[in-house]
């Protein structure tokens, strides 16, 4: 019971990621072709496969996908990490020792 | 005689995939479900309205292992990172490849098992061989004096 729940909060969390970067993408002023073109992608799908919640930014290319949509690689990686990894991100920042 | 080349059957420019393709494509991966390597398949679509199916990995995260997607006639397979692992306008060679891509990855993975497998086997070796030479070694040095005694 309890992994069922984990499951279907990863997948939830991960989606959320996605609405989460779509309205980034939006807000920049971007469509889907002109961010992956950014990004040097041959197609667009990747960035509507992480938008859609099934895929994940590669954490190697968070600070190009940061820059790309205009906004602070730091914070972006962070929310991202709350997304993705959820329970380590407790640990590092909402834990208190 | 002139023979006029009908266009052959249109593919819809958006939306939907066509159900033999679909099928075919369903059927490619119903190997990796079957064996745990995948949980499942969902399906989506671009902005454009370009037709996406995500073949999704095992829990607990389910991540995207295969994506793949039909730009008006051309089929696209990326894997999870966004990598192009497949792209042209032949259906036939989409289930194919499909196929070929998934026993690729489970080829991985079981060579990334192998490898973990013989790093362990070699730690467990050296650490039985140290504990096992220093019997040995007292054997040797004991026996032939047991045997004057005898």
């Amino acid at each position: 019971m309890q992994f069922a729940r984990a499951d279907a909060q990863a997948k939830q969390m991960r989606k959320e990621a996605g609405a989460w970067l779509r309205e980034l993408r939006t807000q920049a002023g971007l469509s889907q072709i002109e961010l992956a073109s950014r990004l040097g992608f041959k197609y667009y799908t990747f960035v509507s496969q992480v938008e859609n919640g099934f895929g994940r930014v590669p954490t190697a290319s968070m600070e190009a996908w940061a820059r790309a949509l205009g906004v602070d690689p730091s914070h972006f990686a962070k929310v991202l990490l709350s997304y993705y990894e959820p329970e380590l991100y407790r640990l590092l920042y909402e834990v208190r020792t | 005689m002139n023979v006029i080349p009908f266009p052959s059957t249109p593919i819809r420019e958006t939306g939907q995939w066509p159900v033999v393709e679909l099928r075919r494509v369903i059927d490619a991966c119903s190997e990796s479900i079957a064996n745990g390597a995948a949980s499942g398949w969902e399906m989506g679509k671009t902005e454009n309205g370009d037709p996406q199916i995500y073949l999704l990995g095992p829990p607990p995260n389910y991540d995207c292992i295969l994506c793949i997607s039909r730009l008006g006639q051309l089929y696209v397979i990326e894997d999870g990172n966004g990598r192009v692992l497949f792209e042209n306008n032949d259906p036939m060679l989409l289930a194919e490849q499909t196929v070929e891509l998934l026993r690729r990855g489970k080829a991985a993975l079981a060579a990334r098992i192998m490898v973990a497998w013989f790093a362990l086997r070699e730690t467990i070796q050296e650490k039985t061989e140290a504990i096992l030479a220093e019997p040995l070694e007292l054997l040797t040095h004991l026996a032939p004096q047991m045997a004057a005694l005898v």
